[in-house]
């Protein structure tokens, strides 16, 4: 029982800090210092529960008896959900450090409303991974929704209202499917528990229906090509470390979701169609892998390019959870966890490296004041921390060895290589096709990473802003560090990391554990398949770099010092500040390479607007509507009453005489009634 | 699994590699002077080229940074790293944990991201369209590479470079076209990673005054010399130790490493003097056309993969 009172101790902190951040609401320097102690205490109290709830391998579940049968609140505690309540903490934790500071850019807007809304979203989080009752579960998926509306529109200006009112349709919308997927089961069980969802497991075609509207659903929220449209928007709406909950968390919910229901909830009794959920999965993986990688080259708000980079490891997770449905699909466990551990670990890992990277924006953002980053360039001179903190975000996100997102890709790799190696024949076709799609999607993530790090930190200041900018508080560049060292631990220590995700895998699925790790050596199952040791490539990467640096010391006697020249060679004219690459030229090969992909986004963004424009007509015909109410129904019956007012005032005339006169004539008539 | 004198062999095949890349790079010169009817510099002119530079005074530009300077250590170590896990004298990898398809492109990958950034990095407009293009070339070429290697591991049932080598020295494949035509896309690839004409975009000398290149001078500018000729001698004996194992060893004696390095030197000096002689033969593609060449390489390694599947 350790993990849930952990788990509750978190949730009461957070309510704890919630109200305490609405009453101190006119003490901005309070609710800094208050709300941000609440805040870490709730979420290390969390990292606790999600550790613990690991550990024990053994799903914990609290039972309490609500008023109405339908709504009986359960919380149970599996690996999974403590896997994603130890993610959600860890990223709090740091986005709480990091606000302590970050929040005066928000001085006198309302900080007090933020951080309310901020603990109102980490802990409806929380309850949703734990909650093991369709009904409440529902209930706490649109607690997040709405608390992050309200973080998205807290700018308060034209594109954070239309970015938000965008969020809000698509994540209703889905909304919407889960809760008829989620019928669609209770139908059949009779309960709205998802123990009993578990019990009695749909029938053959319903179970495909109840999948698809479930992945629909999720899928909006986890922001998978075509539903992304929103992602790009709200995210950089939002304050960067609420951003960074959002991109490193909230979508994961989506992907939660996804494997809630395909595989603990229909996954352990479907059929053959499993087979073609788990290819639906891969495909759509793929397909928002590449696209979001290649719309993401194209940007130049900073934000609005790593909101893109969601959607790419969005479908590299997706990949591996394919995978594994695949795998449960063939009756082949090791496949089956091995794919799934796959998803799982660069879940973790794209928490890790995107949280960081927001808050490394953030920061650049806290100083520059502007999101542009043709404005920024040079900033490593003048931040250095946070260029270095950035630096390994980048490394990470392009999956470098040995860093923790090349660990997960490799996974993500070898799982569609065991695929392809003894699937049917769809799976020996499609896994493969798969794994191209992966290895395009990281060749272009190199290239946008090398392009955002270098077109804001390296080089010469591209603007007055960028040359006077100073290095970010310390709490920022403490949050960022936390996460800078997770990237570079999960990496170097997979080989402990590895096996605890592939036994939150075979929990979920159901399976004995897989050997994925030897000593230092990490294995997909098989050693015979692959073998890959991080640990070993970290040594032999600062072991080698020793020959280069005695190369140059060696020498260093014989010449002259070295020394920085005027200015960079521009084939003999003056160079000037528009010479150097800029965002938009260094990805210009690939805008014009893929021009097609580019197109298709508009044509894309064409249909939603029409959507959206949809939405607005019918919001246009109610504000026509209602006057026309207005003009034939009161206004005729006020105008009457007015009118009928205005004649009797005839009889008013002010002279106290005739008033008498009235009075007079109404006894006279009273009277004479009588009589 | 990995034992030490397994770390020793990759150690040393690595350094001597590191050794030997000057000399390759000065064959390629020689193969150029021949064809242009010259006399030519001589085979060892890269080496004096390095020993002098390192004598030179390193000049950096006023707004570079960290990621500049770093460069050319990165570039070299990263290369070091990548020839302790190819086979190249015998079957199997020395280092197996990094001898792994995807673990090698992707330690290409930190190479290419340091040798683009520091482009971004100088400030100059040469070395950040240098940068720019280089990592689109990896953007073409790396879906190339990834198919046509994997086809050759499915045939083989392991990502294991050696491992796939293995495989085709003893023919335990299944599909011998499949591995041919896998082998010929996955040459492909490798040549346009060279960096060479007609695919010279990066460093492009005439185009983009070297590119990433056009800044650096001194000890930097030998170093990143000296670790471009060694990357141009591991991408070829990575396709040497997956597509053309024969004659390497397979045990660990002393001979059959001996016998191994000599049928692998030779190897190496053919293909050096066939891509020699393409090299001198053919103009530079125009840089927007480059997608159409690629696609060539993308239709040879899915045409593999389709006679992977059907089983030919």
């Amino acid at each position: 029982m350790i993990p849930l009172s952990l788990l509750i101790m978190s949730l009461l902190l957070s309510c704890g800090g919630a109200i305490l951040c609405l009453l101190l609401k006119h003490r901005e320097e309070d609710i800094r210092l208050g709300g941000s102690g609440v805040g870490i205490a709730a979420a290390l109290a969390g990292l606790g529960a999600g550790l613990t709830a690991i550990g024990a391998g053994q799903p914990v579940v609290l039972d309490a008896a609500g008023p109405y049968p339908f709504a009986h609140f359960v919380l149970r505690l599996d690996p999974l959900a403590g896997l994603m309540i130890a993610v959600i903490s860890l990223l709090s934790l740091v986005a709480w450090i990091y606000g302590f500071a970050y929040v005066r850019e928000y001085a006198g807007r309302g900080v007090g409303a933020m951080g309310f809304f901020m603990n109102a979203f980490i802990a409806s989080m929380m309850l949703v991974v734990a909650a093991d009752n369709a009904f409440w579960f529902l209930i706490f998926f649109e607690m997040m929704s709405l608390a992050s509306y309200f973080l998205v529109i807290f700018d308060q200006d034209d594109e954070a209202v239309g970015a938000g009112f965008l969020y809000f349709l698509v994540a209703h919308g889905g909304s919407v499917l889960i809760m008829a997927a989620f019928f669609l089961m209770a139908n059949r069980a009779g309960s709205f528990d998802f123990a009993a969802f578990r019990a009695h497991p749909l029938p053959a075609p319903l179970d495909s229906v109840a999948f698809l509207l479930a992945f629909i659903g999720f899928g909006a929220k986890a922001g998978m090509i075509p539903l992304h449209i929103w992602l790009p928007r709200a995210h950089p709406a939002a304050p960067s470390h609420a951003s960074a909950l959002m991109s490193g968390v909230m979508i994961k919910i989506g992907v939660f979701g996804i494997v809630k229901v395909g595989i603990d909830l229909l996954g352990a009794s479907a059929g053959p169609a499993m087979l073609g959920w788990g290819l639906l999965v891969l495909a759509f993986g793929a397909v928002s892998s590449v696209l979001g990688v290649v719309y993401a080259l194209a940007e130049h708000d900073i934000k609005k390019l790593l909101a893109y980079h969601s959607v790419e490891n969005i479908g590299i997770i997706l990949l591996g959870v394919g995978t594994g449905m695949i795998g449960m699909a063939l009756h082949q466990p090791v496949l089956a966890v091995l794919g799934l551990m796959a998803g799982l670990y660069h879940l973790l890992n794209h928490a890790v490296f995107k949280g960081l990277l927001f808050l490394g924006a953030g920061s650049t953002i806290f100083r520059m004041h502007t999101k542009d980053m043709e404005e920024m360039g040079g900033l490593a001179r003048t931040m250095p921390w946070t260029a270095l903190s950035f630096l390994v975000g980048a490394l990470a996100i392009s999956a470098i060895p040995p860093l923790n997102g090349f660990v997960s890709e490799w996974y993500t790799y070898q799982a569609l290589f065991a695929a392809a190696l003894d699937g049917t024949p769809l799976v020996k076709f499609a896994a493969p096709i798969a794994a191209v799609m992966l290895a395009l999607t990281g060749a272009l993530a190199v290239m946008c990473f090398v392009k955002a790090y270098g077109i804001m930190f390296a080089g010469a200041p591209r603007s007055h802003h960028a040359e006077e900018a100073r290095e970010a508080p310390a709490a920022m560049v403490a949050g960022m560090a936390v996460l800078a060292v997770a990237c570079v631990a999960l990496g170097l220590l997979a080989p402990l990391m590895a096996p605890v995700m592939g036994r939150i895998a075979a929990a979920t699925i159901g399976t004995a554990p897989v050997t994925l790790a030897v000593g230092t050596t990490l294995l997909p199952g098989d050693a015979q398949q692959a073998t890959l040791s991080t640990p070993l490539i970290a040594i032999l990467l600062i072991a080698m770099a020793f020959l280069p640096i005695a190369l140059k010391t060696a020498f260093a006697a014989k010449r002259g010092g070295d020394r920085k020249v005027a200015a960079p060679w521009a084939a003999g004219y003056l160079p000037d500040h528009h010479m150097p690459a800029s965002a938009g030229s260094f990805a210009q090969p690939i805008r014009m390479f893929f021009a097609p992909l580019y197109t298709m986004r508009r044509s894309i963004a064409g249909r939603w607007t029409g959507i959206a424009l949809g939405f607005e007509r019918v919001v246009t015909l109610a504000r026509r509507t209602e006057p026309l109410a207005d003009r034939s129904i009161v206004a005729p019956i006020a105008g009457a009453v007015d009118a009928s007012g205005k004649w009797l005032q005839i009889i008013q005339a002010g002279d106290f005489r005739i008033y008498c006169l009235y009075i007079v004539a109404a006894l006279i008539a009273l009277l004479a009634l009588a009589v | 699994m990995l034992t030490f004198s397994h770390l020793i062999l990759g150690l040393f095949q690595a350094l001597l590699l590191l050794a030997a890349a000057p000399l390759v790079s000065g064959l390629s010169r020689m193969v150029r002077a021949k064809l242009h009817t010259r006399h030519g510099p001589g085979l060892l002119q890269d080496y004096r080229d390095i020993a002098k530079l390192l004598t030179r005074q390193d000049l950096t530009p006023p707004n570079s940074g960290f990621a500049f300077r770093l460069m050319p250590a990165v570039m070299l170590t990263t290369v070091l790293v990548i020839a302790m896990g190819i086979p190249m004298l015998t079957r199997f990898t020395p280092v197996a944990p990094i001898g792994d398809l995807i673990t090698v492109i992707y330690l290409f990958a930190l190479a290419r991201f340091f040798f683009s950034l520091s482009g971004i990095d100088s400030g100059s407009s040469f070395s950040g369209i240098g940068g720019s293009r280089e990592l689109t070339m990896g953007v073409l070429v790396e879906p190339v590479m990834l198919l046509s290697l994997f086809v050759a591991a499915l045939l083989a049932g392991s990502t294991n470079l050696g491992a796939i080598g293995s495989a085709i020295a003893d023919g335990h494949v299944r599909s011998a076209t499949a591995t041919v035509i896998a082998a010929l896309s996955f040459a492909y690839a490798i040549y346009i990673e060279l960096g060479k004409l007609p695919y010279d975009m990066a460093e492009a000398e005439q185009e983009l005054q070297e590119g990433p290149l056009t800044e650096y001078s001194g000890p930097s500018l030998a170093l990143i010399k000296w670790a471009m000729a060694l990357k141009q001698t591991v991408v070829v004996a990575w396709f040497v130790g997956v597509f053309l194992p024969f004659g390497s060893a397979s045990g660990m004696s002393f001979f059959g490493l001996l016998f191994g390095l000599i049928a692998f030197a030779i190897k190496l000096v053919l293909i050096f003097a066939a891509v020699g002689v393409v090299e001198n033969s053919v103009a530079r593609v125009r840089f927007r056309l480059t997608p159409q060449h690629s696609w060539v390489g993308v239709g040879a390694a899915s045409l593999a993969f389709v006679f992977y599947l059907v089983g030919l």
